[in-house]
């Protein structure tokens, strides 16, 4: 898929030497200026085949996608649950399942960073939810636009990440949903929220909110098709 | 062709937000549906990338070692994938049986470890859990224990407002029946008293009338009174004759006290030489002698009509006389009596 993003680039602190290959962790504070422009066919590919030694027990392959994918699965934990120690934990959870799943994972109906991501944020969602604190989350959510979130923890000199091409595409493709869209995107992602309480906060009919999340994904991942 | 619905259906299923049999419906129709799964994969993978409008943000490094550290703990409880599986050939089997034993138990073993760890941070969520549920409920129930006593005292406020207000109302309607039955009332005595004002102005006109009648009467009786009272006062006198040769002599005085003057009537006396006079005397017991009445002669034929005045103030006439006087009259009687009255 076209739109296959750079974890690599956004969430790994350790740089492979060459695709498909076993590479030594290099040190965090390398990480910036070793930030790879690897395509996202080319990433799609490099997490199958990692995946692929997952599904068999290696253990190096399992430390190399985690250091791809832990990033953007943490910031975005993190945004859901809004509480590190708690994100940890979910993160800590995602990748035990993804170790022990992993012989299940189809690659070829599936993309390994979104399985990643859907493992999180279920956790994510659950936590929230179980806790019943989804209202004082929101309410003490950052901002309400996607893609301007800030977050204390963020790690010094991550400006490569944040600023990836990939993580600016999928930004800037977001800005292009009217507001409304973004914001029920937001909610449906992020918020754990169900259709009627979505429709409930944005305070419109449900079939408004339907369709305003249908004609959001489908733009987004047109969008996301379009990039070169 | 996907339409519109399910496209929506696709939508909100990649997004987790399909539930119950809206969603077991839907996963019905797409494990039929080759294009109807490539577009929800498309759709998962375009909602995952919503991960990215967040900062990435690099966890901890201890976490990194904490999931290696699982994954080793868990690694034989991995669940294999299929083309890593080998079996050994059944020759092979009992050989191996004692190492087969041991790992199994040493599989075993670090299952239940990893089972007991992951009981014991369950067992810490679901006491976390369960603090915050109480927590919760108990916070709850203050603000409902305070939510009611709130009410309570507003509903105790309404009902005392009410009562009031219904006092209020009750005294206003008494106060308006008051008012309405003395309007009547007054009205009613409106009216009486006009009518009675009318009939007492009629009065008043009568009586005014009456008055003005009684007034005249009153003057006139007056006037007859007082006529009546000067006459009462009056003195007459018929004096007679006291001459022998003219004995049909008459005469008749009229006093007027009030005016202290009187009339003098005579009739049939005798002519008096020219050097005499008649003398009018008037008795008054306050004095020693008779006053003067002034002196008077007579036609040939006897008679005279003389005004006369008293000389003095007379309160009580008890006699008239008249004598024979030279003339120009005498201050006390020197000749004989012609007439005498009393």
């Amino acid at each position: 898929m076209a739109i296959m993003l750079s974890y690599l680039a956004e969430g790994s602190a350790y740089a492979l030497a060459a695709a498909g290959e076993a590479a030594e962790p290099r040190p965090r504070g390398h990480m910036t200026s070793q930030v790879t422009t690897e395509p996202s066919d080319s990433r799609e590919r490099v997490d199958a085949r990692l995946m692929g030694r997952l599904a068999k027990g290696d253990r190096q392959a399992f430390a190399e996608l985690y250091d791809r994918f832990s990033g953007p699965l943490y910031g975005m934990a993190v945004r859901v649950v809004n509480d590190p120690t708690e994100a940890q934990d979910i993160v800590h959870d995602a990748f035990v399942t993804m170790w022990s799943k992993a012989a299940t994972f189809d690659v070829s109906r599936g993309n390994a960073f979104t399985w990643a991501v859907t493992l999180v944020r279920n956790r994510a969602i659950d936590r929230v939810r179980s806790r019943r604190r989804r209202a004082e989350l929101l309410a003490n959510a950052p901002p309400a636009d996607l893609g301007y979130a800030t977050d204390e923890h963020a790690v010094t000199g991550s400006d490569a990440l944040t600023q990836s091409e990939d993580a600016r595409m999928v930004r800037a493709a977001v800005a292009t949903l009217p507001g409304e869209q973004r914001r029920a995107l937001e909610l449906a992602f992020f918020g754990g929220l169900t259709q009627e309480q979505i429709a409930a906060q944005l305070r419109e009919p449900l079939g408004t909110v339907k369709a305003r999340i249908r004609r959001g994904l489908l733009k987004l991942r047109e969008s996301l098709a379009r990039r070169p | 062709m996907i339409d519109e619905r399910q496209e929506e259906l696709a939508s909100l299923y990649a997004l987790d937000l399909l539930e119950g049999a809206e969603s077991a419906q839907f996963e019905a129709a797409l494990d039929q549906d080759p294009k109807l799964q490539a577009l929800v994969r498309e759709l998962r993978d375009a909602a995952a990338a919503l991960t990215y409008t967040v900062q990435a943000t690099l966890p901890p490094p201890a976490l990194r070692n904490r999931v290696l550290s699982a994954i080793d703990t868990a690694a034989s409880s991995r669940e294999p994938a299929p083309d890593t599986i080998v079996r050994p050939p059944a020759s092979l089997f009992r050989a191996y049986l004692p190492w087969l034993a041991a790992a199994c138990f040493a599989l075993g073993a670090g299952w239940l470890a990893a089972l007991y760890s992951l009981s014991r941070t369950e067992f810490s969520l679901t006491r976390t859990q369960e603090n915050l549920a109480a927590l919760a409920l108990k916070s709850a129930g203050n603000q409902l224990e305070a939510e009611r006593i709130v009410a309570s005292h507003q509903l105790t406020e309404l009902n005392n407002q009410l009562a009031d207000t219904s006092g209020k109302l009750t005294a206003a309607q008494q106060t308006q029946a008051e008012a309405d039955r003395l309007r009547l009332l007054a009205q009613s005595d409106s009216m009486a008293l006009r009518e009675q004002l009318a009939g007492v102005r009629a009065q008043l006109a009568d009586g005014s009338q009456r008055l003005a009648a009684a007034t005249s009467e009153v003057a006139t009786l007056t006037h007859q009174l007082k006529s009546q009272g000067d006459l009462a006062n009056f003195k007459i006198t018929t004096l007679a004759s006291m001459l022998n040769n003219s004995p049909q002599a008459l005469a008749v005085a009229v006093w007027d006290p009030a005016k202290q003057e009187g009339v003098l009537q005579v009739e049939k006396l005798p002519s008096l030489a020219a050097d005499k006079e008649y003398q009018l005397w008037v008795v008054d017991p306050q004095y020693p002698i008779p006053v003067d009445g002034g002196v008077f002669t007579v036609n040939p034929a006897g008679a005279a009509r003389v005004t006369f005045k008293s000389k003095q103030p007379v309160n009580v006439i008890n006699a008239f006389a008249v004598t024979l006087e030279r003339k120009g009259g005498v201050p006390k009687a020197e000749g004989p009596f012609v007439l005498l009255g009393k």
